[in-house]
Formats: C-alpha cells, sequence, structure tokens
C-alpha cells in the first residue's frame, strides 16, 4: 500500500526543493503545505516535530526532519 | 566492496559541481557527494555577480547546475563525507551510510557556518535560532525577529525580513556595516510597495521602505533566552558592555563562515588559516587529491571563481588518470 507523504515548506528553501527533486525522480506523491502564509500549518508543524525549522516531511506516522535522503529512502522503502 | 569511481567531489557547490560537469564530460566515472545542495551560496537571496545572470536567487542557480551535472553523466548523492583516507592506489571515502573508492579525489566542500557560541543558542537551534535564512525566514511572518551580522549576507536577510516580519532588528558589533554597498542602499532605501504578505513567490514583492529595521551597531548577542521556544535575545553593547533584553521570536545567525578541514588536514598540506594549499592546476601536496573553491588558499571568495577551479580541478584529475595509465597526452577543449 502506498504510503502517506506530506512536506511542510517555505518558498524559498533549498532543502524543500532538493526533497521534492527526490520526490519527483523517484515517483513519490506528496501533499505539500506552505507554512509560509498559514499560522495553522506551522503549528501543525511544529506540534509534529517540536521544532520550526523546514523542511519537516512526514511519511505515514513517521516525522524526518531537514532533507535527509537515506532516512527518506529507507522510509519510503526505496533501494539506494 | 565500495563502489569505485575515477572521480569523486566532495561537496555541492559552485566549485563542486564545475568538478562534476567537466568530469562527466570527459567521460570519467563521476560521483558528486555534498551534505546539501548548493552550499554558501544558496543563502543568497539574489546573485548579481554572476555571468550570464541579472539577478537570480542562490537556490535557483545551483538547481540549475545539478541538473547540469547530472545531464552530462555525473551521478550526486547527498551524503556527508566523514572520511578521506589513502588505501593502496586508490582513496576510500566513508559517509555515515556509505564507502566509495575513487582513483581521485576532488575537495569542493567549501565552508561552513559560523555559530555565535552563546548561551541558549544550543538549546534553541530549530527553536528561534536559525542559521538559513532563506529557509526559515518564511515562518516568521508578522513576528519580531533578529539578524545577528554585518555583512552582505546579513542585510540581505534583514531585507528580506522586512518584507515579511512585524519588526527586524539587525545587530552588528562593528561602528559600521561591512556588507557591499547595493546590499545596504536595499535595506535602507527600497521602494514602497504594497504587497499581499500571503504570497512570498515572487522576491520582488517582498522589497519595501525599511521603516520596521532597527539597525543595532556597536552591540553583540550574550544569550538567547525562552521557555519552549525563543522569547528574547539578550545583547551587550560593546563599549560600555551594558546589557539589555530585547523580546523576540527568532535569531537568523548570519556572522560568515569557517573552513572545517580537520578531516583532510592529515593527507593534504594546510595554510596558516586551515585552506588546503594548491598550485594553479589545483593539485594539492597529495598525489590524486584536488582541491577547488573556498575551501582552498585562492584569495577571491566568489561563486565564478570557484566554477573555475572546479573545471581545473577535473581536468586535472583528468591528466592524472591518464598519466597513471601510462598515456601521454595534451589536455585539449571538450568542445573542439
Amino acid at each position: 500500500m502506498a504510503k502517506s507523504v506530506a512536506i511542510y515548506t517555505t518558498p524559498t528553501c533549498v532543502y524543500c526543493r532538493m526533497a521534492k527533486e527526490f520526490f519527483k525522480k523517484n515517483n513519490v506523491k506528496y501533499k505539500e503545505i506552505d507554512v509560509s502564509s498559514d499560522d495553522r500549518a506551522v503549528q501543525e508543524m511544529v506540534e509534529k516535530s517540536g521544532q520550526m525549522g523546514v523542511p519537516v516531511i512526514t511519511v505515514d506516522k513517521e516525522v524526518i526532519v531537514g532533507f535527509n535522503e537515506s532516512k527518506l529512502r529507507k522510509a519510503l522503502g526505496l533501494k539506494g | 566492496m565500495a563502489s569505485k569511481y575515477d572521480v569523486l567531489i566532495v561537496g555541492g557547490g559552485p566549485a563542486g559541481f564545475a568538478a562534476a560537469i567537466f568530469a562527466a564530460r570527459r567521460n570519467l566515472k563521476t560521483l558528486l557527494l555534498a551534505k546539501s545542495l548548493g552550499g554558501q551560496i544558496t543563502r543568497s537571496f539574489g546573485v548579481e555577480n554572476y555571468p550570464g545572470f541579472l539577478k537570480i536567487p542562490g537556490t535557483e542557480l545551483m538547481m540549475k547546475v545539478s541538473e547540469q551535472a547530472e545531464k552530462n553523466g555525473a551521478e550526486i548523492k547527498y551524503e556527508e563525507v566523514m572520511e578521506i583516507t589513502k588505501k593502496g592506489h586508490d582513496f576510500e571515502v566513508k559517509t555515515k551510510e556509505n564507502k566509495y573508492s575513487s582513483q581521485t579525489v576532488i575537495l569542493a566542500y567549501g565552508k561552513t557556518p559560523r555559530d555565535l557560541g552563546i548561551k541558549g543558542e544550543e538549546k534553541y537551534a530549530g527553536l528561534g535560532v536559525f542559521y538559513c535564512s532563506t529557509c526559515d525566514m518564511p515562518i516568521m511572518r508578522n513576528k519580531t525577529i533578529a539578524v545577528i551580522g554585518g555583512g552582505s549576507d546579513a542585510v540581505d536577510a534583514a531585507t528580506f525580513g522586512a518584507g515579511i516580519c512585524k519588526k527586524v532588528y539587525l545587530i552588528y558589533k562593528g561602528e559600521e556595516l561591512a556588507a557591499d554597498l547595493p546590499a545596504i542602499e536595499r535595506l535602507k532605501k527600497m521602494p514602497y510597495k504594497e504587497e499581499d504578505t500571503k504570497k512570498l513567490k515572487n522576491h520582488k514583492k517582498l522589497e519595501r521602505k525599511a521603516r520596521n529595521v532597527e539597525i543595532l551597531l556597536k552591540h553583540w548577542p550574550v544569550e538567547v533566552k525562552g521557555d519552549k521556544f525563543v522569547k528574547s535575545l539578550v545583547i551587550q553593547e560593546v563599549d560600555s558592555k551594558k546589557t539589555r533584553e530585547i523580546p523576540l521570536d527568532g535569531v537568523f545567525v548570519e556572522i560568515g563562515f569557517i573552513v572545517k578541514t580537520e578531516m583532510v588536514s592529515k593527507l593534504v598540506k594546510l595554510d596558516k588559516f586551515k585552506q588546503v594549499i594548491t598550485d594553479k592546476m589545483c593539485r594539492t601536496s597529495r598525489p590524486g587529491i584536488f582541491a577547488a573553491g573556498d575551501i582552498t588558499d585562492l584569495e577571491v571568495k566568489q561563486a565564478v571563481a570557484s566554477a573555475g577551479e572546479g573545471c581545473k580541478a577535473a581536468l586535472a584529475a583528468y591528466l592524472y588518470i591518464q598519466e597513471k595509465s601510462g598515456k601521454k597526452i595534451r589536455l585539449e577543449p571538450d568542445w573542439a
């Protein structure tokens, strides 16, 4: 069953762009939540990750702070 | 068993990716390893001195460069290199996750952001203390922040904040800001434009007259305070040592970068500033290891200079590999 993936981002964040490029290359469907214009989304992100930096990536219930390719591959069950 | 490459590049900035492009175009099996894409240049909201672009965000420039490197055949992996050792005729490069072997290594990992080293800074990292203004400042929309530093990066961060935040303190210990004139002019004399602060897609919309910026010269932070998140910053006047506490929500540290070459200090010769010493063709004191960009003793620390050095390092690696296999060749351009 496909995993539910979401990423909390801001428009100017380079690590967010890297993460989205990674998703695109690996055909991973994801939901993007832009926290720059949504205070409720910031609150949600802080509650899930315990901090305010972006990106925050959720894969089902797992929370990954920052762009960490190997952690993401493991969470998504991707080879490499 | 470790994977074998011809050229392994450590670092994902202009030097590293230029090296990747030129190495791959010489049909060398090329791997670029980087902790993250772009390095220092991604902290710039608008690079205006890279030939070919009037003004381009650093992240966008590096996205184009990385795409070019991949299209030319270089392999790119985002892993942090922890150790480089000589193994027989090759080099072994270890990351946290993997181990790689290569005939040559190009050191191009530039510099690392400097931290303040003050009380509360580590405790509140990610909880109101930030080191990436381009990434995290949008979260501080309508809040009060401080930008620490006086160089162009700090001033540009304050400018960005002026368009988003309720109030920006720009705090610097010097008597004058050290930023270049265009950066200072942008902060102080920008035209005022009505803007929808909810839409941050176009950087030009962020320019507004900086009436919400307070510049505090001859001051420096001494402590970050808060509860679960940052709530205030204690700053000290440089001469009188008088302190005051400013209530705020975020602290952005923009105080420059340092060279971290401990990992290679036993492999290659360093100068008194701990930068890697290279010759005109980016060769280090260790045959097979080359270096390019801000990690070297090159005096000019600019993206385009680093890219040029990356090109030279890749071609020097190519020549080294040819000579190692007994071929005597001249360096011809790859477009001839």
